[in-house]
C-alpha cells in the first residue's frame, strides 16, 4: 500500500484558514441546492426548486435540470399525447409562437421564416431520435420513406461540421474513475455511508440507537469505523490508514474536508463542481442532514446535533480511501476523459435538421442550391429549437388552454349573472379552508341545502398558536410554516373532569406499553421466540380482518377504545389577562388579540354583516394507513397538521360577548342570535365532527341538528364525487356507499391513494363566493373568500394574498416538479418504499432518501403552475404583490400565473410581465350547463371541464 | 374405502389449482389479451377461498378418517432403465398445516396486493409470479421424494428473483435480484447434490422409501455416513432458502420488491421452506448427530446475527428482515435438537406474525404517532439493559459489527466475488485470447435531457 504521498500531510497543513472560510461559504451556498424537505411525519409542501426561484421560471428549471440530471418539463411524447386528445390545440401553439421575435430564414422559391419552422418543428413535429437508435431509424425505423427522402436526407448533411469534441474534465472521483476503470466509486461509499446516516438520524426505529451520536456525525460515525477486527467493505481497506491520519492529526470536519481535497488533487475554484457532485450523489441523506442542522426542532424524536460539514467530511474520508484503494494514487480519477466524435452522433444530427427540413417542407433542390451562409442560419435556427425549446412552447400551450378553459367560462358564468340575492336569511354559513378538496363539499352542500352559504378561508383561521391537546404529548404549532406562534393554547378537562381525564391517560399509557412491548418482543431473539411460538397463530385473525374487512374491524377497534378509554368533557384554555406579559410564549390571547384574529377572517372574507344564526367553522386534516405521506394531506395552513383545534378556537372566540363588542369596533356586527360552531372535516374518509356542542344555546340545537343532518348529506355527496376518480369504487355507487368506500380506503393497510390529495389543483381564485357559486371546479380551485368592495386600503388582499400566493404556490409546484419528473424531483412508486428512522423512506434496504410526492399522489395531475383569479383591479393587484419581495418573486419570475377579475363588471385579464395586462376573450371555451353537480360528473374518470350547475346558479 | 375416492383428488386439485391458473392466465396473455385488473383480482379470490375450504375439508375428512397421511400417485414422469421419476404426492402431519398456513397467508396476501398494486404497470406479472410461487411452495410441501420436491422448490427460488427484481425501471432492484440469484444457485447445488447421494446410497430419494413410520418418530435405512453426507448438504441447500449463516446477506436484499412480496416470501413461506427440508429429512439428521449437531450451530449463528443486525438496523424492512432471520435461526436449532413438533409450531406462528407486521411497514409512522401520543411523549428508550451488562468498548464493536451486517457481505463481496471475478478473467484468456479486457463503464446517471 503505497499512501506515502498523502502520510506526508500530516505535518504541512495547505489548508489554511482563508481556505477554510471559502470552504464554510462553498458548503453554505451547494447546501441550498439540497433537497429541503424535514421529517416526513410533518409534510410541507414547497417549491421543489426552491433554490432557484429567484430566476424566472423557464431558466430556472432548464438550469435544475443539468445540475440534478432531471427533466424540466413533460416529454415531447406526453405533450404530442395531449396533443392527440385536444388538450393542446394548434391555436395555442401558434399563438405562443407568435409572441416570440421572428426573423426570416429563407426567402425564394420556398420562403420559410422562425415561426414556420418552429411551428412545423412541433407539429407535425419531429420523431424522438437519439445516437443509440439513429441507424435503426434510418435503415429500418422508416425515418427515411422514399427517394425524395433520402435526397432532402443528402442535402442536410454537411460532413465539414465534423468536430472533435474537447475532452471532459471529471467533475468527482466517481466521474473519472468509472471512465477510467470501470470503477463505481459510488457504489462503494454510497452503502456505507447510507447506513451511518441512516444510524445516525434514526428517531426511534433501532432498538440500540448509535453510540455516541449526541457527539455528532462526524465523532459517531468515527467511533464506529475506528473498531479494529473489522471486515471493511469492498474497495475501503485503506479506510483505517486515514482515519489513524486524521486521528494524529486530529482534525475537524473542515479540515477533512480540505485536505480531502487537496489530497484528491481539487483545486479551490474548483471546489464548488467537485462538492456540488459529492453532495449531490446522496441528495437526500445530505438534505436531511442539512435541514436538522437549520431547524433542529424539527426532528421528531431525537433532537442532534446534525451538521453537514460533517456528513461531507465522512463523505469525503470514504472517498479518499475508496480512490486510494485502487492503486495508492489518490490523483488517478483526474486524468479528462475522452468523448469520441462517433458516427451516431454525426447522423443524428444531420437526422434532425432533415426532419426539420422535411416537416418544414423544404424540397432537396433547395437546400442543394442554398448558398453556405444561409445554410448555416438554417442550420443553426434548426439546433436553436431543440428539444428543450420545443417543450417550453407546447407547455406555454399547455397552460395557454388551460387558462382559456378556465377564464373563459368564469367571464360568461358572469355574464349571465346568478339568480337575485337570497331574500332570507340563510339557516347557516360555513367557513371551509380554502383547499380545493373542499370545493366539492362545499358546492355539494349549497346544491343540497340552498339556505347555506359557505366560505373560504386559510385553514388555521388566522390563529396561529402552539397547541397541546389532552391526548398529545407536546405542543405542536399550528400555523403557516412561515409564521412563528406567539401564543400557546392547550386543552385541558373541563370543570369535574380532571378525574376522567387521568384515568384516561393512565390506561392509554399502559395500553401504548403494552403495544409496544408487543411489537418489541415479536423481533428480539428469547421474547420474540416465547412470542411467535406462543401467540404467533392469533395474529392471523386480526391479519386476515384487517387485509379482508378493514372498515369493519377499524369500527371494531373505536367501539373497543370507546368501552375502553372513558371521554373527558374538554375546553380550550385560551383566556389571558392584557397585563400578564411572560417570558416565552404567551399563554392565550388577549380580548384585543383575540378581536383582532376574528375580525382578520370575518372582514377579509366580507361576512361583516347578514349572519345566520349558525355560523360554522370547519378545519381539516386527513387520516389513513399504508402512507408514510400521511401528513402531505393535512391542512398546509396548519403546517402539515390538522387545523380542527384552531376552528374550535375561532368559534370560542367569537362566541365570547367581549370579542364580539370589539368586533362591533372593529365594523363586524356579530347579531345576538348568532353561534359559531368550531369543527374538523377529515378530506380522506370525509366525517365530520363538530365540537363544543354542549355549550350550544338550547334555542339553537334543533337547527343545528337540521344544519348537521344536511351536512352530513353533503359529506355522502362529496364522497361520491370523490369516488368517479377511484376504479374500485364502481360506477354505479350510492352516495351512502361512497361514504363507506372513503372509509375504508383511510383504513386499508394496503390502500396506497387513500385519497387524492391535491393531485388536481391548479387555479386559485380570491374573490367572493358569488363569482364561483355555481360553478363546477371539478375540485381543482382553491376557493379563497375576500371581498374588494370592503377593503378600501388592500390591507385585506395583502393578508390573503401573502398568505395564499406561498402556500397555493407552493403546492402547485411540488406537484408539477413531482409530476414531471416523479423520479428526479418526486420519489418515484410507493410501492417499494421503506420507512426509516421515522423521518423518510427509502427504495428497498438501502437507498438514498426519496423526497418530493409519490407517484400514486401525483399520477393523476395536469402540469400546470397555479392561475391566480383575483377579483380586484388590475392596479390594486399589482401594487399589493409589489409591496412584499416574495409574492413579487413569484409573479414576476412567472412560478405563478395571474388574471384579475373586475369586481364590477365581467371582464378578465390576464397579467403578461412587466405590468401589462392583457383582456382575456374569444369564444374557443364555452360555458356548458348541467342540472345538477352528479350529472356533470357521473360516469366519468377524466378531469371534466368547468361547468354551470344550473340549480346552483339560481336559473332554473 | 370412499373418503379415498374424494381425498385423491382433492388433494391433486389443492395442489395445482395456481399452477393451472397461471397457466391459463400467461396462455391467454401471451396470445395477445391482456386480462383487467378485475378479473385477475376476482380469479384469485375465487382460487383461494376455494382452495382454502378445500383444506379445510381435507383436514376435517382425514381427522375422520383418522387418517395419519395421503399418498396420490400420478404414474411416473418418465422411466430410464431401473430408474423411475414418481408423481407421487401426499400429505401427513407436517405439510398438512403448512399447505393451511400457506393457502391463507397467499390468499390473504393476495387479497391485500389487488390494492397495493392497482394501476401499476406490473400488476399482471405480480399475480402471475405469485400463482406461480403458490404453486411452487404447494409442490415443496407436498412432494412425495426430494426429485419432486426439488422442482418446486426451484419455482420459488425463480419466482422470489422476478419479485426481488420487480421495479425493472431502477438498477439496484436488478442487481439485488441477480445477487439473490446467484445465492440460491449455490445454495441449491447443496440440495441437488444431496438427492444424489440419497439416490446412490438408499436408491431412490421417495420418502416412504426412504424413511418408515409415521412422521415425526420416522426411521430412515440409511447408514450414518451416508446420513451424515446427506444431511450437511440438506443443510447447505435449506440454509441459503432460509437465509442462514454463511447466506443471510441475501435477506435484506430481498426487500427491494413490492411490500406483499416482501410479506409472503420473507415473512412468511418461502423462507421457511428451508426450515420445511430439515423437518422433514428429520430422520436423516437423528441418523447423523454430526449434521444435527451442524444445524444447531448454523441456526445458533442465524440467530446470534440476526439479532445484533436487528437492533441495529434503522429501517423498518430490514429490521423485520433480521428479527425474522433471528427466529429462522431458532426454529433451525429447534430442528437441530430434535423439537419437531415445537419447531413446527414455530414456524406456523412466525410466519402469521411477520406477514402481518410487514404488510403494516408502511403504516409504521401513523402508529407509531399514535404509539408516543399515548405514552404521554415518551417512550422508554430500549437495550438499556445491554448497556448495564456489555462494556463500551465490546458494545461499540458490536454496534459496528451489526451495522455491517455481521460483514457478511464484505466477506461474499471481498474473498468469494472477488477472487471469483478474477479468475473468471484469467480463464476468458483461454476463452477468446484476441479480446481486449475493456469493461463497459455504464454511465450511474440517468441519460442527459437535451441533445442539442
Amino acid at each position: 500500500m503505497s499512501y506515502n504521498r498523502s502520510t506526508e500531510a500530516v505535518s504541512i497543513f495547505y489548508t489554511a484558514d482563508r481556505d477554510h472560510g471559502h470552504l464554510r461559504h462553498v458548503v453554505n451556498h451547494l447546501a441550498h441546492l439540497l433537497p429541503a424537505q424535514g421529517p416526513i411525519g410533518v409534510f410541507i409542501h414547497h417549491n421543489t426548486l426552491h433554490a432557484f426561484q429567484h430566476l424566472p421560471f423557464e431558466q430556472a428549471v432548464v438550469e435544475a435540470s443539468a445540475i440534478y440530471g432531471t427533466q424540466p418539463y413533460m416529454t415531447e411524447e406526453a405533450f404530442r399525447a395531449q396533443i392527440a386528445n385536444g388538450r393542446i390545440r394548434t391555436e395555442d401553439i401558434t399563438a405562443i409562437l407568435d409572441l416570440e421575435p421572428n426573423v426570416p430564414i429563407l426567402t425564394g422559391p420556398s420562403p420559410l421564416d422562425r415561426r414556420g419552422l418552429r411551428q412545423a418543428m412541433i407539429l407535425p413535429g419531429m420523431r424522438p431520435t437519439a445516437e443509440d437508435t439513429i441507424e435503426w431509424h434510418l435503415s429500418e425505423g422508416g425515418l427515411i420513406e422514399s427517394a425524395a427522402d433520402s435526397r432532402l436526407f443528402s442535402a442536410c448533411s454537411r460532413p465539414e461540421l465534423e468536430s472533435e469534441r474537447d475532452p471532459q474534465i471529471p467533475q468527482r472521483p466517481h466521474d473519472g474513475m468509472l471512465a477510467h476503470f470501470g470503477i463505481d466509486l459510488d457504489g462503494m461509499v454510497n452503502p456505507l455511508l447510507t447506513r451511518l446516516a441512516g444510524a445516525f438520524l434514526d428517531q426511534g426505529v433501532a432498538y440500540w440507537p448509535m453510540p455516541e451520536r449526541e457527539r455528532g456525525f462526524l465523532h459517531a460515525a468515527y467511533a464506529a469505523l475506528r473498531q479494529p477486527y473489522c471486515v471493511l467493505p469492498k474497495g475501503l481497506h485503506l479506510l483505517p490508514v486515514i482515519l489513524r491520519w486524521h486521528d494524529a492529526a486530529q482534525l475537524n470536519a473542515e479540515t477533512i474536508v480540505g485536505e480531502a481535497l487537496r489530497a484528491l488533487g481539487a483545486v479551490s475554484h474548483d471546489w464548488e463542481n467537485f462538492l456540488r457532485g459529492e453532495l449531490l450523489a446522496l441528495p437526500g441523506w445530505a438534505g436531511m442532514i442539512w435541514r436538522l442542522q437549520e431547524e433542529p426542532e424539527l426532528a421528531p424524536h431525537q433532537p442532534l446535533p446534525s451538521v453537514l460539514m460533517e456528513f461531507l467530511a465522512v463523505r469525503m474520508t470514504l472517498v479518499l480511501a475508496a480512490v486510494s484503494g485502487v492503486d495508492g494514487h489518490p490523483r488517478i480519477w483526474q486524468s479528462p476523459i475522452a468523448r469520441k466524435s462517433s458516427k451516431a452522433q454525426r447522423l443524428l444530427r444531420d437526422a434532425t435538421f432533415f426532419q426539420a427540413a422535411k416537416s418544414a417542407g423544404i424540397p432537396a433542390e433547395v437546400l442543394e442550391n442554398l448558398p453556405r451562409r444561409q445554410m448555416t442560419l438554417f442550420h443553426r435556427e434548426v439546433f436553436e429549437f431543440g428539444d428543450l425549446e420545443r417543450r417550453r412552447i407546447l407547455q406555454l400551450a399547455y397552460e395557454r388552454r388551460h387558462e382559456r378553459q378556465i377564464l373563459l367560462p368564469l367571464c360568461q358564468h358572469r355574464q349571465r349573472g346568478t339568480g337575485p340575492p337570497a331574500a332570507k336569511r340563510p339557516s347557516a354559513q360555513a367557513f371551509f379552508c380554502i383547499d380545493e378538496r373542499e370545493e366539492s363539499i362545499r358546492r355539494q352542500w349549497e346544491e343540497l341545502d340552498p339556505t347555506i352559504e359557505t366560505f373560504g378561508a386559510a385553514g388555521f383561521f388566522g390563529v396561529a398558536m402552539d397547541y397541546c391537546g389532552v391526548d398529545d404529548a407536546h405542543g405542536v404549532a399550528l400555523c403557516p410554516v412561515v409564521v412563528k406562534p406567539q401564543h400557546k393554547v392547550h386543552e385541558r378537562p373541563a370543570e369535574g373532569h380532571a378525574h376522567t381525564l387521568a384515568r384516561r391517560r393512565l390506561l392509554r399509557k399502559r395500553l401504548s406499553r403494552w403495544q409496544r412491548g408487543a411489537g418489541i418482543s415479536t423481533r428480539t431473539l428469547f421474547r420474540g421466540w416465547l412470542s411467535t411460538v406462543v401467540l404467533g397463530v392469533f395474529s392471523l385473525i386480526p391479519l386476515a380482518a384487517r387485509v379482508l374487512s378493514p372498515r369493519h374491524y377499524a369500527r371494531l377497534i373505536h367501539q373497543l377504545n370507546q368501552w375502553l378509554l372513558p371521554e373527558p368533557r374538554t375546553e380550550l384554555a385560551f383566556h389571558r389577562a392584557p397585563e400578564q406579559h411572560p417570558e416565552g410564549l404567551l399563554p392565550g390571547f388577549t380580548i384585543t388579540e383575540k378581536v383582532e384574529r376574528v375580525a382578520g377572517v370575518l372582514a377579509a372574507a366580507g361576512l361583516v354583516k347578514d349572519m345566520s344564526r349558525l355560523v360554522l367553522i370547519l378545519g381539516h386534516g386527513s387520516t389513513s394507513l399504508n402512507n408514510p405521506h400521511e401528513s402531505a394531506h393535512d391542512c398546509g395552513a396548519c403546517g402539515g397538521r390538522r387545523g380542527g383545534p384552531n376552528a374550535r378556537l375561532f368559534a370560542a372566540m367569537a362566541n365570547h360577548p367581549q370579542v364580539r363588542a370589539g368586533l362591533l369596533e372593529k365594523g363586524v356586527y356579530i347579531p345576538q342570535d348568532t353561534w359559531f360552531v368550531g369543527g374538523y372535516h377529515d378530506t380522506c374518509n370525509d366525517d365530520a365532527d363538530l365540537l363544543d356542542l354542549h355549550l350550544v344555546p338550547s334555542t339553537h340545537t334543533q337547527e343545528l341538528a337540521r344544519v348537521r343532518a344536511s351536512l352530513d348529506l353533503a359529506r355522502q355527496w362529496s364522497a361520491h364525487e370523490r369516488a368517479r376518480l377511484f376504479e374500485a369504487a364502481s360506477g354505479t355507487i350510492t352516495p351512502a356507499a361512497a361514504l363507506r368506500h372513503m372509509q375504508e380506503r383511510a383504513e386499508h393497510l394496503a390502500e396506497p391513494r387513500p385519497e387524492y390529495g391535491h393531485c388536481t389543483n391548479a387555479v386559485t381564485i380570491v374573490g367572493r363566493r358569488a363569482a364561483t357559486k355555481g360553478l363546477f371546479f371539478d375540485r381543482r380551485a382553491f376557493l379563497v373568500s375576500y371581498d374588494p368592495t370592503i377593503d378600501p386600503d388592500d390591507s385585506n388582499l395583502a393578508k390573503v394574498l401573502g398568505a395564499v400566493i406561498p402556500v397555493c404556490g407552493g403546492i402547485s409546484l411540488e406537484y408539477y416538479f413531482s409530476f414531471v419528473d416523479n423520479e428526479g424531483y418526486g420519489c418515484g412508486t410507493k410501492l417499494p418504499h421503506n420507512i426509516t428512522g421515522l423521518h423518510g423512506v427509502m427504495n428497498g434496504y438501502e437507498s438514498d432518501l426519496r423526497t418530493g410526492l409519490p407517484w400514486q399522489m401525483v399520477e393523476i395531475h395536469e402540469p400546470v403552475r397555479n392561475l391566480f383569479i383575483v377579483e380586484s383591479t388590475p392596479q390594486r393587484v399589482l401594487t399589493t404583490i409589489h409591496a412584499s419581495p416574495l409574492l413579487t418573486e413569484f409573479l414576476e419570475n412567472r412560478w405563478i400565473r395571474l388574471a384579475v377579475l373586475d369586481p364590477a363588471g365581467a371582464g378578465i385579464q390576464m397579467y403578461r410581465g412587466s405590468g401589462v395586462f392583457e383582456p382575456v376573450s374569444g369564444t374557443d371555451e364555452t360555458l356548458p350547463t348541467a342540472a345538477s353537480s352528479v350529472e356533470w360528473y357521473q360516469g366519468h374518470m377524466e378531469h371534466l371541464p368547468v361547468a354551470r350547475i344550473e340549480s346552483l346558479a339560481g336559473v332554473r | 374405502m370412499d373418503t379415498l375416492f374424494i381425498l385423491e383428488p382433492l388433494l391433486t386439485a389443492i395442489v395445482v389449482a395456481p399452477g393451472v391458473l397461471f397457466l391459463a392466465i400467461a396462455t391467454l396473455w401471451l396470445l395477445g389479451w391482456t386480462p383487467p385488473e378485475r378479473f385477475i383480482a376476482r380469479t384469485a379470490a375465487a382460487l383461494y377461498s376455494a382452495m382454502a375450504a378445500a383444506v379445510v375439508v381435507l383436514c376435517v375428512l382425514m381427522l375422520r378418517a383418522g387418517q395419519d397421511s395421503l399418498y396420490v400417485m400420478h404414474g411416473a414422469w418418465f422411466r430410464v432403465g431401473e430408474y423411475s421419476f414418481p408423481l407421487l404426492i401426499f400429505v401427513d402431519r407436517l405439510s398438512l398445516p403448512l399447505i393451511l398456513l400457506t393457502v391463507a397467508l397467499v390468499g390473504i396476501t393476495g387479497s391485500f396486493s389487488v390494492r397495493y398494486l392497482h394501476r401499476d404497470v406490473g400488476f399482471l406479472r405480480f399475480f402471475l409470479l405469485m400463482h406461480l410461487f403458490a404453486f411452487g411452495a404447494l409442490l415443496v410441501f407436498t412432494a412425495g421424494s426430494y426429485d419432486l420436491l426439488l422442482g418446486g422448490w426451484e419455482l420459488v427460488g425463480f419466482t422470489s428473483v422476478f419479485l426481488i427484481g420487480f421495479f425493472t425501471g431502477r438498477r439496484e432492484p436488478v442487481r439485488n435480484a441477480i445477487r439473490v440469484f446467484a445465492t440460491y444457485r449455490i445454495a441449491d447445488l447443496g440440495l441437488m447434490t444431496a438427492v444424489f447421494v440419497l439416490h446412490h446410497s438408499a436408491g431412490s430419494a421417495l420418502y416412504p422409501t426412504l424413511f418408515q413410520g409415521v412422521w415425526p418418530a420416522q426411521t430412515s435405512a440409511l447408514n450414518t455416513g451416508a446420513a451424515t453426507l446427506a444431511g450437511l448438504l440438506l443443510l447447505l441447500g435449506a440454509s441459503g432458502k432460509s437465509a442462514q449463516v454463511p447466506f443471510s446477506g441475501w435477506l435484506p436484499r430481498a426487500m427491494e420488491g413490492p411490500t406483499p412480496s416482501s410479506a409472503i416470501f420473507y415473512g412468511a413461506i418461502s423462507v421457511h421452506i428451508g426450515a420445511y427440508l430439515l423437518l422433514r429429512s428429520e430422520p436423516v439428521l437423528r441418523q447423523a448427530p454430526f449434521a444435527a449437531a451442524a444445524v444447531v450451530l448454523v441456526g445458533c449463528a442465524t440467530a446470534l446475527l440476526g439479532t445484533l443486525a436487528h437492533r441495529t438496523s434503522n429501517d423498518v424492512k430490514t429490521s423485520l428482515a433480521y428479527a425474522a432471520m433471528t427466529q429462522l435461526g431458532v426454529i433451525f436449532m429447534e430442528i437441530g435438537f430434535g423439537f419437531t413438533w415445537l419447531a413446527l409450531l414455530h414456524i406456523v406462528g412466525h410466519a402469521c406474525v411477520r406477514t402481518m407486521q410487514f404488510l403494516r411497514a408502511p403504516s409504521l409512522l401513523h402508529d407509531h404517532h399514535g404509539l408516543h401520543a399515548a405514552a404521554g411523549g415518551h417512550l422508554e428508550p430500549t437495550g438499556l439493559h445491554w448497556e448495564k451488562l456489555v462494556p463500551a468498548p465490546a458494545r461499540a464493536w458490536l454496534y459496528r459489527a451489526g451495522l455491517e451486517r455481521g460483514f457478511l457481505d464484505s466477506l461474499t463481496d471481498r474473498f468469494l466475488i472477488e477472487p471469483g471475478l478474477n479468475l473468471a478473467w484469467i480463464l476468458l484468456y483461454f476463452e477468446r485470447p484476441a479480446r481486449p479486457a475493456e469493461s463497459d463503464p455504464a454511465p450511474a446517471t440517468r441519460p442527459a435531457t437535451e441533445t442539442r
